[in-house]
């Protein structure tokens, strides 16, 4: 399988479970609360993740699917896998605000070479892989250099791993960036962050124990269009991933002051 | 006239343009040509060698020129001379003049836009607060490569048709042999080479990529395509004179004249410069999808212009810039790739026209190369 088609399937399924959230965008949906207030399933969810597994399954029936709301689909494939999130930000979804996404990655030796992210709203496609390059609907993108104090920055904190102590620090330094730059946003999508820092529209992001599905594919992004970045596993069994990632310029200031946490 | 006595012209880009055709109209005995170029292997070669051929093709043969440059910079490295120049003329690509901005602003210069599209001497006006950005039309098809007897002798050669080059009367004073004239003039000028040369042109230059030719005159010896040119273009015709009120006497002329240069067995030129950037081509109001709606507009449907579109949709070249178009139209449905990608609306006739015809036209197009 190479990675050109495995893009082509990224994007198809993509788009295909985006114009379901588009779909179901105005209806009244019921959320159920999972590990936190904040981290909460739909009904649309799930139907949007079923509709991007029957895509990559359709393509390429031996290949490893993990998901956000049904966990690992097994495949018998090579050593990658896919990570997907057919629904992130699903708080904004199910209050009709119109900033969510599907986010759909392939992982080998632990690292996202290719990716999509689809803003049905806006109808902006990311995707990007190693050996392409990154791209909005039909144009490249790249960060955008500017400093640390003329940049906005947004940061997703997740509900996993909850410690109020922690969150007390974690709110600080995002009170402290906020205050030093154009702002600080909890957008409430931490893929349309990162989508939106790799066309340069954000100037950085961070982000606290999110779920690698959550984050994989905009890693990449940014990464293709140019940001400086780290990140790092906080809790293996749980794909728990803490991040920080800004165009070159920003760099020092972000990970000054996020770089303890991380 | 004395070398010291010559001129200085800055030329950004050293490709078919700037290197074929400009040496016609802005002479060498006049002008000390120095370039600015971004291939840093041709910038070398340029350098090294100091020289190059240009071959206009006249009549069915070759007339020649042997241009001396004084020097080629790569990009960046030009703002001493800027400062002294007496003439800037680019041919980038439209894409690529708004990064030129910062380095231009101090010009005073008159700076001649030889680009494919008349917006960017305003977009350029703009951008740097100065008024000395004019537009030229290359009236003209200009290879940036050469047959291979031609290159054996100069591998910088080049080949360039004979025509004319129309400037803006603002820069009359300027020593050039093409034809200065009015906004008006040069607007119908532009309208024709616009719809009657570029867009049969690209649509040329994609069916031959479907039909697997190397030079666009070899696209027109399959009848199918040659065809679909002609069709692409009497629409084209139709429009402008319904739209924009061109005579039909003109209009017929041009029409005439571009059919003939498409089939310019002397020229070499190749698919993949023509049909370059086909996302550019496909924008809302350039040549594709612009002439499209202009023809509906005027009560026209385009049924071969339609054809060209799908064959822009379905090029795929891995060097090209845009070589992402052929991941999306591998992977989206065509009523998604129109609505995402090309931007269209589905409730628009344009959207339902290609939609509708989207399975036949592909049909279509797939046959030209059983011809």
């Amino acid at each position: 399988m190479n990675r050109e088609s495995r893009l082509e399937t990224a994007i198809r399924a993509a788009v295909a479970a985006g114009d379901i959230l588009i779909r179901h965008y105005h209806e009244k949906v019921d959320a159920t609360c999972k590990e936190s207030l904040r981290d909460i399933v739909t009904e649309i969810d799930r139907m949007a993740e079923s509709c991007v597994i029957d895509i990559i399954r359709g393509a390429r029936s031996d290949e490893s699917i993990i998901t956000e709301e049904r966990g690992s689909v097994s495949g018998s494939g090579e050593n990658g896998f896919w990570l997907v999130d057919a629904l992130d930000g699903t708080v904004n979804f199910v209050n009709h605000i119109p900033f969510f996404c599907v986010s759909i990655a392939y992982i080998e030796d632990r690292q996202p070479v290719l990716g999509a992210v689809y803003n049905p709203m806006a109808n902006d496609l990311y995707y990007g892989a190693e050996g392409i390059g990154v791209f909005r609907n039909q144009s490249p993108i790249k960060v955008r250099n500017r400093s640390g104090s003329e940049s906005l920055f947004a940061v997703a904190f997740s509900g996993k791993n909850y410690d109020p102590e922690r969150r007390k620090d974690e709110f600080g330094i995002m009170a402290d960036i906020n205050d030093s730059s154009r702002g600080c946003l909890r957008t409430g999508s931490a893929a349309m962050n990162l989508a939106f820092l790799a066309e340069g529209r954000l100037g950085g992001c961070w982000g606290k124990a999110n779920k690698f599905w959550d984050i994989a594919a905009g890693l990449l992004l940014v990464r293709l269009a140019g940001a400086s970045l780290r990140y790092s596993c906080v809790d293996t069994e749980k794909m728990l991933v803490s991040y920080a990632a800004s165009n070159p310029f920003a760099w020092d200031f972000l990970n000054d002051r996020v770089g303890a946490i991380l | 006239m004395k070398k010291n006595a010559k001129k200085k012209l800055v030329v950004y880009g050293a490709g078919a343009i700037g290197r074929g055709y400009l040496p016609w109209v802005f002479d060498p005995e006049v002008y000390d040509y120095f370039y600015v170029e971004n291939n840093l292997r041709l910038a070398a070669r340029l350098r090294e060698r100091k020289q190059f051929t240009t071959h206009k093709t006249v009549n069915g043969r070759y007339l020649s020129k042997i241009v001396g440059i004084a020097e080629c910079f790569e990009s960046g490295q030009e703002a001493e001379v800027l400062g002294k120049a007496d003439l800037v003329v680019t041919a980038v690509g439209p894409r690529n003049m708004l990064p030129l901005a910062e380095r231009l602003r101090p010009v005073r210069a008159p700076i001649i836009c030889c680009e494919n599209d008349a917006s960017i001497p305003s977009l350029m006006n703009a951008a740097t607060g100065n008024d000395n950005f004019v537009f030229a039309i290359p009236d003209v098809i200009t290879s940036n490569s050469a047959p291979p007897e031609l290159l054996a002798q100069d591998d910088l050669s080049v080949v360039t048709e004979d025509g004319v080059c129309f400037i803006d009367k603002k820069v009359e004073g300027v020593a050039a042999s093409g034809r200065f004239v009015d906004t008006l003039e040069l607007n119908t000028q532009w309208l024709a080479k616009l719809y009657i040369h570029n867009t049969p042109h690209c649509i040329a230059a994609y069916l031959g990529a479907l039909i697997g030719v190397r030079y666009l005159h070899e696209a027109l010896k399959n009848k199918n395509a040659a065809e679909i040119v002609s069709g692409a273009m009497a629409e084209m015709e139709q429009m402008l004179m319904k739209r924009y009120r061109l005579e039909e006497g003109f209009v017929r002329w041009y029409g005439h004249k571009e059919i003939q240069r498409f089939r310019n067995d002397l020229l070499f030129d190749p698919i993949h410069r023509v049909a370059r950037e086909p996302f550019r081509k496909l924008a809302q109001n350039d040549r594709l999808i612009g002439a499209a709606q202009q023809c509906l507009g005027a009560g026209i449907i385009p049924s071969n212009l339609l054809l060209g579109i799908m064959a822009a949709f379905c090029y795929q070249d891995g060097n090209d810039p845009d070589h992402n178009i052929k991941y999306l139209i591998n992977a989206l449905r065509p009523y998604d790739f129109l609505r995402i990608i090309i931007r269209l609306n589905p409730h628009e006739a344009l959207f339902a026209l290609l939609h509708a015809e989207w399975n036949n036209n592909l049909q279509i197009l797939k046959e030209l190369k059983d011809e």
